[in-house]
Parts: C-alpha cells; sequence; structure tokens
C-alpha cells in the first residue's frame, strides 16, 4: 500500500515534525560517529578521525536539509515555516508591518470596491437570455438629424418588422407608462411600461409566478392584465402569492394581476433605451400595449424603445441591411419624401452607455495608486536589504538555495499582501456601500452593484501579484548578495552600492509620474465640472423649490378639475409666509424632453419634416418669475391668456424662425396646421432642457388652460420662489397640496439645486473619486520621496560630517541633499505630463469645455507636485544641517 | 577512500540501495559501505546523497526503518527491503538489464 505510506508519512511530517526532526538529528550524529569509530580503527588520531568524518559528511545542517527537500509534502512545510518565519519578522517590526498592511488594504480594498463596480455594469452580462443578441433598433429621419441623430421607433414600423424581417427572430416595444393605483391606501403613482405582449419572450424572461402577457391582450380592449415586478410585489402586497389572479385598481380601471416577475428581473432606467424614451427609476408594472396599429401613421408617434432578439448566426450587418431595405419601403408607401432609415445598437451597450468610460478611467486610476503602494512598499523593503543581507550570507552558509531565499522573502511579501487582501477585502465591502450610497442614481445597473466569486478572485489575485510586484525586487536583491562579502563587511558599514540608489530613485520617479498624471486627469475633470456648473442654464436654482405631482386620472377626467386644483394650490402657496412667487409648468428643466412637435409658420415650409421642431411646455403665469428665466422681450403669460392662444418662445426659436426680425406678434401652428394660430407674446432666454452640456433646445411655452388642451394636465410640477431657504418651506407646501386633496401622489419635493446636482451626478461622482485617488498617488509618492530621502541622509551621516568637517555650510549640505531628493521627482513629473497629454485623447469624451491639454491644470499639478516634492525632501534635507560632524563622525 | 567520484546515474542510487539490503537490515553507514564494496570502490555515497535517498524511498513504502544496535553498541538507525521494495528492485533491475543491453548495443554497434 504506498500509498497509503506515503500518507502516513505526509501527516507525520506534517504534525509530528518535531519527532521526525530529532530522529534525523540523532540518525546523522550516530552516522558521524560511526565515521570517526570507523577512522580510529583505521588507525587515525581522535582529532583527526573526527575531521575526516566531518568532510566526509558535509555539515550535519545541509544533509539535513537535503533530507528535508525530499520529504512528502516538504513544499507545504517550508511554506508553512515561511510563513511562521515571515509573522515573527512582522511581531520585530510591528511599524513597518502596519504601515505596509494598511496601505495595501486602502489600496487592495479600494480597487476591488471600483472592480466590482466595473464587474456589475460593465462585466456582468445583463439578466436577460442571451443578452448579446439583443439589440436596441431605432429610427433615422435624414432630415431630422440635426435636432434628432436618432429616433425611437413607432408602432406600425415595429409590426412590420416583428413580421418581414427575416434577420430577427422577434421584435418587441415598450414605452415608459405611469399609471395611479388607488384602493389599496393612500394613492400612489406606479412607474413601468407598456410594452407588446412578446417583450418577456423576447428578453427572454419567466416570470415567477402566473404568466406574462398573451398576443391578444396587445388588442385595445383586452389589454386590463398586468405583471408586477417581484420589488414592488414585495413591498407593495407583500409578497402575497394571491395577488395573481386577483384585480387591483389602476387610473380607475381594474386590471387583473397575471403574474409577477423574478427578483432578478431589472429593466433599463432613463434614457438607458435611448433618447426620447424615458423610464422611471424603478420599475412597478408593465401592460400590454392595448393599441391598434391601425390607427398610427408610420411617419409619427416614434414613442417605443425597440427591443430587437437577432437570429443566431445572423450578422448585425445583414440584419441592418435587411431593415433598410424595409425602411425604405415604409417611406415610400407612405408617399412621403423622405429617407426613413434604422440604426441598431447592441442592449448592452446601450444600457451601460457613457458610463463605461468613465468607469475605466476610474478602474485605471485606482490601479495606479495601488501600483504606487506597491512602488513605495518595495522602496521600503529596499532599505531594509543590507540588514537582511547579512541574515540571507548566513542562510546559504548553512545549505539555502538561492530559489529556497527567493521564496522566502516572496512567501513574506505575498503574506503581507494578503493579510492587507483580506483587511481590504472588509474595507471594499463598505467602500463599495458607501459608493453606491454617493453614486448618482443615473449610473446605470447601480442597483446590482454587490460582492461576488469574481470580485473574490479578482481580490485574491490582485493581492498575490501585488505581494509579487513589491516583493520581486528586493527578494532578487537579498536572494543575490555574495553572502561571503555580506558576512565581512559589518551591517553597520554595509553601505548602498550605487545600483540600489538608483533603483529606489527611479521608483520614486514612477511614483511621481503616475502621480502627476493622475492629478492632472483629476484636475481636468474638476475643471469641466466648475465649467459646466457655471455654464449658462437660462434659469436660477438659489431659493426655487420644486414639487412634482400627479394627477389620479379617476378623480380628475374633465380638464376643469385639474385647472381647479393647480389654481387652488397655487392661490394657497402664494399665500405662505416667505413665497415671493409660484407657478406650474408641465416638465421641468433638465427632466428631458416632452411633447416634442413642430412649429408650423402658416405659408412657410413644404414638407413636415423640414418644420422645426420644438419642446411644448404649459406654464401658469408666475413660472418663469419663479424659476428666473430671464425675458428677452415682449411680455410674460399672464392669467388672462389662459383662453388666448399666445405663447412665448425661446431665444434660439427666434432666431431660428425670424433670424434678424422682431418675433414679437408673429405667428405659427403649434404642431399641425389644423390647431390654432396662435401669437407670440414674448421672447425667454435659452434654458438647458436635457443636460448642462446639451445645448439648448428650441421651447415654447403656452398657457395652461382652456386654449392649451392639447396638454392632457396629469402630471406637472409646481415651482415656487423663495425668500427663505426653500427647504424650510417644504413641509408647508406639502400640507397645501394634501389639504387640497389629500389624493394626489406628490412625486418629488427637492429644492432646484438638487435637480441640477443631480443631472451631474456622474460627472461629480468621476471628479470626486479621481480627486480622491490622485490626492491619495500624491500623498504615497509623498511618503515614498520622505523615505527615500530620509534613508540617504542617515546612510551618507559619515560623508556629510566630513564634509561639514572640511567647512561646508549648513544651506549647503540642504541644498546637496534637496536637489539629489528633486532630481528624480523632475523626471517622474516631466513624464507624467508627457503621458497626460497622450492619455488626453482618451479623456477627451469625458471633459467638458476643457481641453486635455488645458495650460492653467498642468501649471496647477505641476506646482502641487513640486511642493509636495520639495515639502517631502526638505524634512530630511534640514535634518542633515543639524549633524554634528563630531558625532556623526564618531557613529559607527 | 579516494576514489574518484562517479556521478550515479539518475534511478541508479535507489537500486543500488535496494540491492545492498538484499543481505539484511543495515544502517546508513553499512548500506554505504555495502556499495561501495558491491561496486568495486566505483561509487562512494555521500551522506548528502544517501539520507535524501533513504528517507525518500521509505516514503515511497520500499523501505522500513527501525532503531538498533550497531556492532559497536551504539544505537543507530537500521533499513529493511519492504514486500513493495522487493517489488520495486526486481522492475529496477529488469529496467537496469534492458538499459545497459541497449547501452552495449549501441556502443557495441560499428
Amino acid at each position: 500500500m504506498p500509498l497509503f505510506v506515503k500518507v502516513r508519512s505526509f501527516l507525520r511530517n506534517l504534525f509530528l515534525s518535531r519527532s521526525v526532526e530529532a530522529d534525523l538529528d540523532q540518525e546523522v550524529h550516530s552516522h558521524l560517529e560511526m565515521l570517526t569509530e570507523e577512522n580510529i580503527r583505521a588507525g587515525m588520531s581522535p582529532q583527526e578521525a573526527q575531521r575526516a568524518a566531518r568532510i566526509e559528511l558535509g555539515g550535519i545542517e545541509q544533509v539535513k536539509e537535503q533530507v528535508r527537500d525530499e520529504r512528502v509534502g516538504n513544499w507545504l512545510q517550508s511554506v508553512l515555516s515561511d510563513c511562521r518565519y515571515a509573522l515573527r519578522q512582522f511581531r520585530k517590526n510591528p511599524g513597518f508591518t502596519a504601515v505596509a498592511v494598511l496601505t495595501l488594504a486602502l489600496g487592495i480594498g479600494a480597487t476591488t470596491a471600483i472592480f466590482s463596480m466595473v464587474n456589475s455594469v460593465l462585466l456582468r452580462p445583463l439578466a436577460y437570455r442571451q443578452p448579446q443578441q439583443l439589440y436596441l433598433v431605432r429610427e433615422i429621419i435624414p432630415e431630422l438629424s440635426q435636432t434628432y441623430p436618432t429616433l425611437p421607433a413607432n408602432l406600425p414600423n415595429s409590426r412590420v418588422w416583428q413580421h418581414e424581417c427575416h434577420s430577427f427572430d422577434d421584435v418587441a416595444i415598450v414605452e415608459p407608462w405611469n399609471m395611479t393605483l388607488t384602493g389599496y391606501g393612500e394613492a400612489e403613482q406606479i412607474s413601468g411600461g407598456r410594452a407588446s405582449a412578446n417583450l418577456f419572450d423576447v428578453l427572454g424572461i419567466v416570470p415567477e409566478l402566473g404568466r406574462t402577457f398573451l398576443p391578444q391582450e396587445d388588442a385595445p380592449g383586452k389589454d386590463q392584465v398586468v405583471v408586477l415586478t417581484d420589488s414592488f410585489w414585495r413591498g407593495r402586497f407583500h409578497a402575497d402569492p394571491a395577488m395573481v389572479g386577483r384585480s387591483i385598481t389602476l387610473d380607475g380601471q381594474p386590471f387583473q394581476v397575471v403574474g409577477i416577475l423574478p427578483a432578478s428581473f431589472r429593466f433599463p432606467r432613463a434614457a438607458q433605451l435611448g433618447a426620447l424614451v424615458e423610464f422611471a427609476s424603478r420599475a412597478d408594472y408593465f401592460k400590454p400595449l392595448g393599441l391598434d396599429p391601425e390607427q398610427f401613421s408610420p411617419l409619427g408617434e416614434f414613442d417605443f424603445a425597440a427591443i430587437a432578439r437577432l437570429r443566431p448566426g445572423t450578422s448585425v450587418g445583414q440584419a441592418l441591411a435587411e431593415l433598410n431595405v424595409i425602411q425604405a419601403r415604409i417611406a415610400k408607401d407612405a408617399k412621403e419624401d423622405v429617407g426613413l432609415r434604422a440604426v441598431m445598437i447592441s442592449l448592452e451597450s446601450e444600457v451601460v452607455g457613457t458610463a463605461r468610460r468613465g468607469l475605466i478611467l476610474l478602474l485605471f486610476g485606482v490601479g495606479a495608486v495601488l501600483l504606487i503602494v506597491c512602488m513605495n512598499l518595495a522602496s521600503l523593503l529596499l532599505v531594509r536589504v543590507p540588514g537582511r543581507m547579512r541574515e540571507a550570507a548566513i542562510r546559504t552558509a548553512l545549505g539555502a538555495s538561492r530559489a529556497r531565499l527567493t521564496r522566502q522573502l516572496l512567501t513574506e511579501s505575498a503574506l503581507l499582501a494578503v493579510l492587507g487582501g483580506v483587511l481590504g477585502i472588509g474595507l471594499a465591502y463598505f467602500g463599495l456601500q458607501l459608493l453606491v450610497a454617493v453614486a448618482p442614481a443615473n449610473l446605470p445597473r447601480l442597483d446590482e452593484v454587490h460582492v461576488d466569486a469574481r470580485v473574490l478572485w479578482f481580490t485574491v489575485f490582485v493581492s498575490l501579484l501585488t505581494g509579487i510586484l513589491f516583493g520581486a525586487l528586493p527578494a532578487w536583491r537579498v536572494a543575490h548578495a555574495e553572502p561571503q562579502q555580506a558576512l565581512k563587511a559589518g551591517a553597520a558599514t554595509t553601505t548602498e552600492s550605487r545600483l540600489a540608489l538608483r533603483l529606489r530613485q527611479s521608483l520614486i520617479g514612477f511614483e511621481v509620474g503616475v502621480g502627476t498624471l493622475l492629478l492632472i486627469i483629476a484636475g481636468l475633470l474638476t475643471t469641466s465640472m466648475v465649467r459646466l456648473l457655471g455654464v449658462d442654464k437660462g434659469f436660477t436654482t438659489e431659493h426655487v423649490l420644486a414639487v412634482d405631482v400627479s394627477l389620479p386620472p379617476q378623480s380628475y377626467t374633465k380638464p376643469e378639475q385639474k385647472d381647479g386644483f393647480y389654481d387652488n394650490v397655487l392661490a394657497r402657496v402664494r399665500a405662505l409666509p416667505g413665497v415671493t412667487s409660484a407657478g406650474w409648468i408641465s416638465k421641468l428643466p433638465l427632466e428631458g424632453q416632452e411633447q416634442v412637435d413642430g412649429i408650423n409658420v402658416p405659408g412657410r415650409s413644404s414638407t413636415v419634416l423640414q418644420v422645426p421642431v420644438a419642446n411644448y411646455r404649459y406654464v401658469t403665469p408666475g413660472y418663469f418669475q419663479s424659476i428666473g428665466i430671464p425675458l428677452r422681450q415682449g411680455r410674460w403669460i399672464e392669467q388672462a391668456d389662459r383662453d388666448r392662444h399666445v405663447a412665448v418662445i425661446s431665444e434660439s426659436v427666434a432666431n431660428n424662425l425670424w433670424p434678424g426680425e422682431n418675433s414679437l406678434g408673429k405667428q405659427f401652428h403649434p404642431g399641425e396646421d389644423q390647431r390654432p394660430l396662435t401669437e407670440v407674446i414674448g421672447v425667454v432666454a435659452d434654458i438647458r432642457t436635457v443636460a448642462l452640456d446639451e445645448a439648448p433646445l428650441l421651447m415654447v411655452y403656452l398657457p395652461a388652460g382652456p386654449a392649451s388642451r392639447s396638454w392632457s394636465g396629469s402630471h406637472a410640477s409646481l415651482v415656487v420662489r423663495t425668500a427663505i431657504i426653500p427647504a424650510a418651506l417644504g413641509i408647508a407646501v406639502r400640507d397645501v397640496i394634501q389639504s387640497v386633496d389629500s389624493g394626489v401622489p406628490i412625486l418629488h419635493l427637492r429644492p432646484m439645486g438638487e435637480i441640477v446636482s443631480e443631472s451631474v451626478g456622474v460627472r461629480r461622482f468621476q471628479m470626486v473619486l479621481a480627486s480622491l485617488f490622485a490626492f491619495f498617488a500624491l500623498l504615497l509618492a509623498a511618503m515614498g520621496i520622505y523615505g527615500v530621502v530620509a534613508y540617504s541622509v542617515a546612510q551618507r551621516r559619515r560623508e556629510l560630517g566630513i564634509r561639514m568637517a572640511f567647512g561646508a555650510r549648513a544651506c549647503d549640505l540642504r541644498n546637496l541633499v534637496l536637489l539629489q531628493g528633486m532630481s528624480p521627482v523632475l523626471g517622474g513629473w516631466a513624464v507624467g505630463v508627457l503621458a497626460a497629454v497622450v492619455a488626453g485623447r482618451v479623456i477627451r469624451g469625458l471633459l467638458f469645455d476643457v481641453t486635455p491639454q488645458d495650460p492653467l491644470t498642468i501649471a496647477s499639478v505641476t506646482l502641487a507636485v513640486l511642493f509636495t516634492g520639495a515639502l517631502a525632501c526638505y524634512v530630511p534635507a534640514a535634518r542633515a544641517t543639524m549633524l554634528d560632524p563630531i558625532v556623526a563622525l564618531r557613529y559607527e | 577512500m579516494d576514489s574518484e567520484p562517479t556521478t550515479l546515474l539518475q534511478g541508479t542510487l535507489d537500486l543500488l540501495i535496494l540491492k545492498s539490503l538484499v543481505a539484511g537490515e543495515m544502517h546508513g553507514l553499512g548500506i554505504s559501505r555495502r556499495i561501495q564494496q558491491i561496486t568495486s570502490g566505483t561509487f562512494v555515497v555521500k551522506p548528502g546523497s544517501l539520507f535524501p535517498a533513504l528517507h525518500r524511498m521509505e516514503e515511497e513504502g520500499w523501505i522500513s526503518s527501525f532503531w538498533g544496535d550497531s556492532e559497536n553498541n551504539r544505537r543507530a538507525k537500521f533499513y529493511r527491503l519492504t514486500k513493495p521494495g522487493r517489488k520495486q528492485l526486481e522492475v529496477e533491475t529488469e529496467r537496469w538489464g534492458r538499459i545497459s543491453w541497449a547501452i552495449a548495443q549501441a556502443l557495441g554497434a560499428s
């Protein structure tokens, strides 16, 4: 049973190592004695016999080491003993160990946290069946592409694709759809979508309970069924399985719950399914379309996100070619002289969108910080090399091989890294929660972020890599020491070779370079942010409170009821102490596009598609004053305008339609020709409608009231200008709305500044993290510089003492040390600036109104780096001048 | 003692140790001297090679060890062949025979 014998030996070597060792020791000694006896019998003198025996044996310890090398499980033994030895070393140098483990934990923890985000947002596939086969299809009308490069899909066209495009397995469409849930406590607006019945089949989602939609439920009148998302079902209905089959009241109509979606189901938010299709931040439910395609024109109402599943084995190019043939035919059949095309975007890349580049940048940033951590530790370990050389020499003399020595030193650094890694995972876990909490809500897939097995493997890998990275150079140096030389020279006089000094200086140069690069990137992001916030928004945010409400359709069926509610609230809010002015608007600035329609000037333009397109907003008197949009010409909308067909237009509308003319008194049809002619009574400043970094769109403001019945009026936002801080009035405003009608849900209530701040959330997130990493990089680099310069001053005590004794002045010595310390800093800085100029091309997309070579940013970073470097050098340099030459020379 | 150092072929040491133990149980020095004797002084096995080999072979289960008294009443560790050891000796002997025959053939060929 050789295997059994082997296992037994393995266990014995592992657990009874002491008796195994004693056994071996006795055996070798008895061998030596027998050799000696043999030699005496051969006629040698006792001393001679012993000497000869020792020569033949070749060293007790060496023999024992050779036997140990042969043992079963020797590798484990040696790893364990290396670990034990390493731990003993750590205990002997608690300061060094603490600094090393803590910086490693910070570095590894931060890297793990950022990697978790990258993993969840970018790497983990969407939780749909074969998500790489899913494509978002958008339509293109070249005549409109100036304003709208791509459009969402429209209903009839998507049906044609579904039936005629053979490159697709299936095509589903979905649009955001909100409804008011009543009958379960307080009225609540729930958000979700209305979708073609095949949506869940296309996505490959199987419901947790019940079913999804049946094809016939797409027809109008048959659509009163819903599926609920798991989180909504849990939150609102306490995960009651009996909900399936039950009826709930939505917008005053009974809807039967037919199914519950799985907990893993996620649906894209905001414009993650393309511009002009804005989904709410959470999905509560889905209902079938309930629409008749016959009632839609092929060139209007581009409202839907179309998701197509590519047929396996078909390429995107083929599918797109086929799709464009179909599109051309649709346009021809519609007898419109326009080019209709389509574009296919991978669903995964569309959902992640612009977040990708920012996250990858952050991952690089944090990786750079970790690299600096490694450099710092390598340099700390290099400082300890001379001390270790003696020890290494003794070990070599006792029979340790070079490989064995290297392995032992690497075990030490790997163990440090693993300790740092374990602590780092803990830090990452909390850091991640913090990150998710401060991350902007519009970062895609944020709710999916968590630590999974891949992240843990990543951490293990990174920790070991880190350990090897910072341990390799010092280990190599120690293992390749000449034992004789190391033993001959006492530890105290072992001076550093020029090579070692140069090594550490290049490490410093590298650190400074990476730090400079990070600082410049962070500086550019910060400048972008400052410029972005300084952009002329067209409105003010100070002292402005914004409240979004949604009127439940079952209790507000007639327009007069809605007007009544809005007027009532307005009157009471205006009467509140601290309120300067107030007004309603159908949709706030920065909240995206809505009510997009043409501006038809009588007697102009030929085709529908050459008409300029604007965002229409419905406002009550007081809106402009409250949000602070300045009037350029004419007058505001007043109470008396409610029954008149008048409009206030933004400056770009005026410049676009009547360049160089006075636009006041000019007339147009809002939308189609049938709509009443509307007269321009005022011109106001342009505003940022979608985002601060998107150029202003054309805006037309119409008075909310009887004259503007094209507005459903079921959602609106109240804008209140206050004399005191806006948040202080929040409760009072909420009370007013509740007192007018407690059945009206308040969706949001926040200062306008918060809306602006949310709209730049992703940028701020990138900026703050990048700055944090850059700051850490600079701090670590400063620590590294300090360490190296301080050590070299300590090493050169004697030399400095001699210089002093020969008459060097304090400032000469200081300058000498400063100059030598600063040379790698300058080198690193230069390399860092060069790298930033190269990297600038990559990050250009993340910048706003600033070039990657922005001289101001580079200049301030230069100042910061040089100042920090000089400071780090100055402290030890100043200490050098305080040297007493007598003491320095005696110190041997 | 001062025989020229002859490097042992890989695996040959195991064969020689197994062979020397056929005569009976022996301690390390005994094995070393026995090998010297049966190879007419061609091979001198130094403790640095002998002990690692003995320990490895013991872990393989080919030999077993026990403490006993030497001819001069000194405590020494003795080794003896085990059943798997005998089998291993056969295998090794057979293998060695093949190799040496092949080498002889190769060298004899003109």
